[in-house]
């Protein structure tokens, strides 16, 4: 079947092909440096809250302007329009006392009063009218009074209007000066820096630093009582819970802490889920009131006052 | 394991590779490895075998047209294991056949040379090519056994991702190596195979060339003893 060079070719191919393999098999053509293409292990937390921003910037109101934002005829019409107003508003303001006596009251008893015209018993409304009549008077004449002094002022300030326009027609012609600054372009300026308007609080800005410092702060804090705790079984300590926590100004509790989410629950922990979350709600009811800075109490992007903490056991 | 191996999935240990991989990837990786083994033997005694024949037609022939006397160079070399010396050989004994009568029927005896050798040339040339299909062969479905193990490999490695449930490349990553080193045998063994095939083949058609020259040349000689004899 085989002749002699099959025979020694046989040889030569298996030879070959063992020397071959056993190169490859003792690491001959091995990747040079393979422990360097291990994985290492790394550690990520996923911290939620790193990252928020300050929102107080973008709501600051521009300080008053340098330039009057009118110009022309409004600058001169202006100044004569606002003098009637004070005068006008002395007046109306004695006026209205005199219609608080209940004007209106005395009113509604004098309609029943000519209703009883078909009334048999005249003595009776007698005593009403004079006792209505003490109202009365006064509140004709306040009216007279109110409207007499409305139209004064309404004819005052026509008056001033009309001459208000007079002058600033006068004005026109008068001085055609090139400024656009009126007279009183400095009226809403002082050396202060001008007042913001902001309703946001100063120190509005809490970030991630400041939120990892206040978590630290109650993990050292719940330290004492969270040891105190017992691991209820294996695989317990796998459990991480995310408690809210509600919580008032002065460090106590608001509301017992609520669970949010749970991870690391498998089948063999899965029974110790919710004594982890008992243990953490006791941790945090045995040492509080805990003691955070208060001005991260409350801020727009966040604060202590409502704030999630990963419970887990040791 | 074994100290000597380098058993670690990082490196590329042949051996590692096989005994890891699954039942069906190793009959494959089997069957391949027989197959490159076989192929390497039959390329061995292919490349001896024709530059030996071709080397010793070239002699044979040359002292045939040297040698005074057919019949002496026939007792000299007649029994020579050689292509050309059958084929030869083939043609004096009907030769001899032939002209042992009385009378001799010479487009008869032409015919019959001519069929004689050319049988002996195809013979010759049969036994020479025997065993080429087997590198053609290996060289055309060696490539699909290996791509088949690795299918069926790859396949193996994602049941193996469900069956873990994690997608990591830690858990796919040996099973798909292991599979891929199937079609990399698979083409380890065709790539030479296809080589030495072509090679071979196109040896083997110019050995039957010369053995048709030679053939024809000897029938020549023989035609022209023929005429000239009576």
């Amino acid at each position: 079947m085989m002749d002699r060079a099959e025979k020694t070719g046989l040889g030569l191919a298996v030879a070959g092909h063992v020397v071959l393999f056993g190169l490859l098999s003792v690491g001959f053509l091995a990747t040079p440096n393979p422990v360097k293409l291990k994985q290492q292990p790394m550690d990520v937390s996923l911290v939620k809250d790193v990252g928020l921003e300050a929102t107080a910037p973008q709501s600051v109101t521009p300080p008053a302007q340098s330039i009057a934002p009118e110009q022309g005829e409004p600058e001169d019409a202006a100044p004569p329009a606002a003098e009637p107003l004070p005068r006008v508003e002395p007046e109306p303001r004695p006026a209205p006392p005199p219609p608080e006596p209940t004007p209106p009251q005395p009113a509604v008893r004098q309609k029943p009063a000519p209703a009883p015209k078909p009334a048999p018993v005249p003595p009776k409304p007698q005593p009403k009218p004079p006792a209505a009549a003490k109202p009365s008077p006064p509140k004709p004449e306040a009216q007279p009074r109110q409207t007499a002094a409305a139209a004064a002022a309404r004819s005052r300030a026509l008056d001033a209007a009309m001459k208000g326009i007079g002058e600033s027609a006068e004005a026109k012609t008068a001085k055609p000066r090139g400024s656009r600054l009126g007279n009183d372009f400095l009226k809403g300026l002082s050396s202060e820096p001008s007042k913001s308007t902001s309703t946001v609080a100063r120190a509005a800005k809490i970030d991630g630093k400041a939120m990892a410092s206040i978590i630290q702060a109650i993990a050292r804090q719940i330290q004492p009582c969270a040891d105190r705790q017992v691991n209820p079984g294996p695989g317990a300590n796998q459990i991480v819970t995310t408690l809210n926590l509600r919580l008032n100004e002065d460090g106590t509790l608001a509301a017992t802490p609520r669970m949010v989410r749970q991870t690391g629950v498998d089948d063999d922990n899965g029974r110790y889920a919710q004594r982890v979350v008992d243990l953490g709600v006791a941790a945090f009811k045995g040492c509080s009131p805990l003691k955070l800075p208060a001005e991260y109490y409350s801020t727009p992007s966040g604060g202590w006052n409502n704030i999630n903490f990963q419970w887990k056991l040791k | 394991m074994n100290p000597v191996f380098n058993m670690d999935a990082a490196t590329l240990s042949p051996v590692a590779l096989f005994l890891q991989a699954d039942i069906v990837v190793k009959i494959v990786m089997g069957g391949l490895l027989l197959a490159s083994v076989w192929t390497w033997a039959l390329i061995f005694a292919f490349w001896r075998r024709l530059g030996k024949t071709r080397r010793e037609m070239r002699r044979f022939e040359n002292d045939f047209w040297k040698a005074e006397d057919i019949d002496a160079f026939y007792k000299r070399e007649g029994d020579a294991a050689l292509p050309s010396a059958r084929v030869f050989a083939a043609g004096v004994r009907e030769w001899r056949r032939s002209t042992a009568g009385g009378t001799i029927d010479k487009d008869g005896t032409r015919e019959r040379l001519a069929t004689t050798m050319a049988a002996a040339s195809a013979e010759e040339v049969d036994t020479l090519s025997d065993k080429l299909n087997i590198l053609a062969t290996v060289g055309s479905v060696a490539p699909f056994v290996g791509l088949f193990g690795t299918v069926w490999g790859i396949m193996r490695s994602f049941t193996g991702i469900a069956a873990a449930q994690n997608s990591s490349l830690a858990v796919v990553a040996p099973g798909i190596a292991e599979a891929l080193f199937a079609t990399a045998i698979g083409l380890f063994a065709a790539i030479p195979a296809v080589i030495a095939y072509n090679r071979f083949s196109h040896g083997v058609n110019r050995i039957e060339a010369a053995l048709n020259r030679f053939a024809d040349g000897f029938h020549t000689t023989l035609s022209r003893q023929l005429d000239s004899s009576r």
